[in-house]
């Protein structure tokens, strides 16, 4: 489904005018909102998508079933000292909302902050793995 | 998660489950069908169902400031007994595309039990509140993510008008039990029509303020919406982002579940609950044609304010093929649900869009 829907965004990108993406269009965002389709529940298919892409990395059970991918060791580490895996897995958002959830963790939550390199290994894992962008 | 049902578990620390539709069918919600929503962890108190030596305080904008036991508020302020419905703010975030952050909740992060306690107004006049109130801010005794017992996991508060409304209450018991401890043994606010959150678990302290509170999540982006429409996916400055208050209108299908086989061309019953913010719900209807055509279903009166209300149609579904039932309830000024996702905002909250169950019609 989410190749499929891929797809769709580069043929739009082809085939549309220079300004087809800045333009807002709630039907191209109604066509491409379906994720899982269910012949029981038309609840199901109205979803932002959440499920793991067919040809991304493997979920790792000895890393709370975060994918496993560079970056993955030290998002384990660094989440559960607070909250499990669970709440991560769920999260499909922005780039920028990945740097306010960071600040927000550190800020207001007691999250400890990790040297500068390790935080940008995770906010890259977070942003590639758990995004509504890519 | 001793003794729930059927929920579906959403985050295992902190603990957050959400009820699926069809075993929300009850008038009210038992304790096994009751959704949970921790912030934090539940406290020592709470799991070892010890109360001993609780208190509440009420102080701040007052000219007494209380404390009292569990025992002081049942015996010195008239005890009432409400099914009052209990929804997270965010129950419907599932839907919100692009996704926002936080627990993913489809539509089951609401249920309406019981509450036994006193009246919120009726401590608030003991205390004495005083002109310069403004708002109210909460506080639990639950415990912090982090381990900091400095910290407190939520605090929320709402304007002195809706806490000093009638129907707000102070509880120790649900569904005539103790407040189990997923849900804020040994006492709680229950405070309808607003986000779940300011009905404060683990009770201990009531703070009258002169200003809006500003207690964990109450600022930043929690909780609050931006203060004008924005496109989806739109970074709204945080000063541009206000406070979420009464919840929009909502309904279920709670019966049949969905992708039941029902027979074609004689009447089959559906029913479910209906709610609103704001109070009562003036008219429910369903539709079995996608929205083309709609028909009125029975709606009850609610045993008291800010109860779900049941709703009942009978649909005949014409010929053998898929069906699907979509579901709109109207509030009192006469606003219905949407077909889709409300206005997108950047936590996703109040998602009040049409439940659609699917009846294979045979």
């Amino acid at each position: 489904m989410r190749a499929i829907t891929k797809a769709v965004i580069a043929l739009a990108l082809l085939a549309g005018p220079a300004d087809a993406q800045a333009r807002p269009d709630p039907m191209r965002d109604a066509s491409l909102q379906a994720g899982t389709i269910s012949q029981t529940d038309p609840m199901v298919a109205l979803r932002a998508p959440t499920e793991a892409a067919p040809d991304g990395p493997a979920a790792n059970a000895e890393l709370g079933g975060l994918p496993d991918a560079p970056g993955a060791e030290e998002t384990y580490y660094q989440c559960v000292a607070c909250h499990s895996t669970d709440i991560i897995k769920q999260q499909r958002i922005t780039d920028a909302r990945w740097d306010e959830l960071w600040q927000w963790m550190v800020e207001e939550q007691g999250m400890f902050e990790p040297d500068p390199e390790t935080r940008d290994v995770i906010l890259a894992y977070l942003k590639t793995q758990f995004s509504s962008e890519r | 998660m001793v003794d729930k049902d059927g929920l579906v578990v959403l985050s295992d620390r902190p603990l957050n489950a959400e009820t699926p539709a069809y075993l929300l069918d009850a008038d009210v919600t038992p304790y096994e069908h009751m959704f949970v929503r921790m912030n934090g962890l539940v406290p020592q108190s709470a799991l070892d169902a010890d109360a001993t030596g609780w208190t509440l305080t009420i102080d701040g904008e007052v000219d007494k400031p209380l404390e009292l036991s569990i025992d002081d508020l049942k015996s010195r302020f008239e005890n009432v007994t409400r099914a009052l419905v209990v929804e997270c703010g965010g129950n419907g975030r599932a839907y919100f595309n692009p996704g926002s952050s936080g627990n993913q909740w489809t539509m089951g992060a609401v249920g309406c039990p019981e509450w036994t306690g006193v009246r919120l107004r009726d401590v608030l006049a003991e205390a004495g509140v005083r002109n310069s109130a403004v708002y109210t801010g909460h506080y639990g005794n639950d415990v912090h993510l982090s381990g900091d017992t400095e910290k407190d996991v939520i605090s929320r508060g709402v304007p002195i008008e809706k806490a000093m409304a009638e129907d707000g209450v102070i509880a120790w018991a649900m569904n005539g039990q103790e407040i189990p401890a997923l849900h804020g043994f040994p006492l709680r606010l229950v405070i309808p029509g607003y986000p779940a959150s300011v009905s404060q678990k683990y009770l201990t302290r009531i703070t009258i303020r002169d200003r809006e509170h500003d207690g964990a999540k109450m600022t930043g982006d929690s909780y609050r919406l931006p203060a004008y429409p924005v496109a989806p996916g739109t970074e709204v400055p945080e000063e541009d982002m206000v406070v979420m208050t009464e919840m929009p209108v909502k309904s279920l299908v709670t019966f049949p579940r969905t992708g039941t086989e029902v027979a074609s061309g004689s009447p089959t019953e559906v029913r479910g609950h209906a709610w609103a913010g704001d109070g009562d719900v003036a008219a429910m209807h369903v539709s079995v044609d996608f929205g083309q055509t709609w028909q009125e279903a029975q709606l009850d009166p609610p045993p008291n304010r800010f109860a779900w209300q049941r709703w009942r149609a009978n649909i005949t579904l014409p010929q053998a093929g898929y069906y699907e039932v979509w579901a709109r309830a109207t509030d009192q000024k006469g606003i219905s649900q949407p077909v889709t996702t409300p206005g997108w905002n950047p936590r996703g909250y109040g998602n009040n869009m049409q439940h659609r169950i699917a009846l294979i019609a045979t």
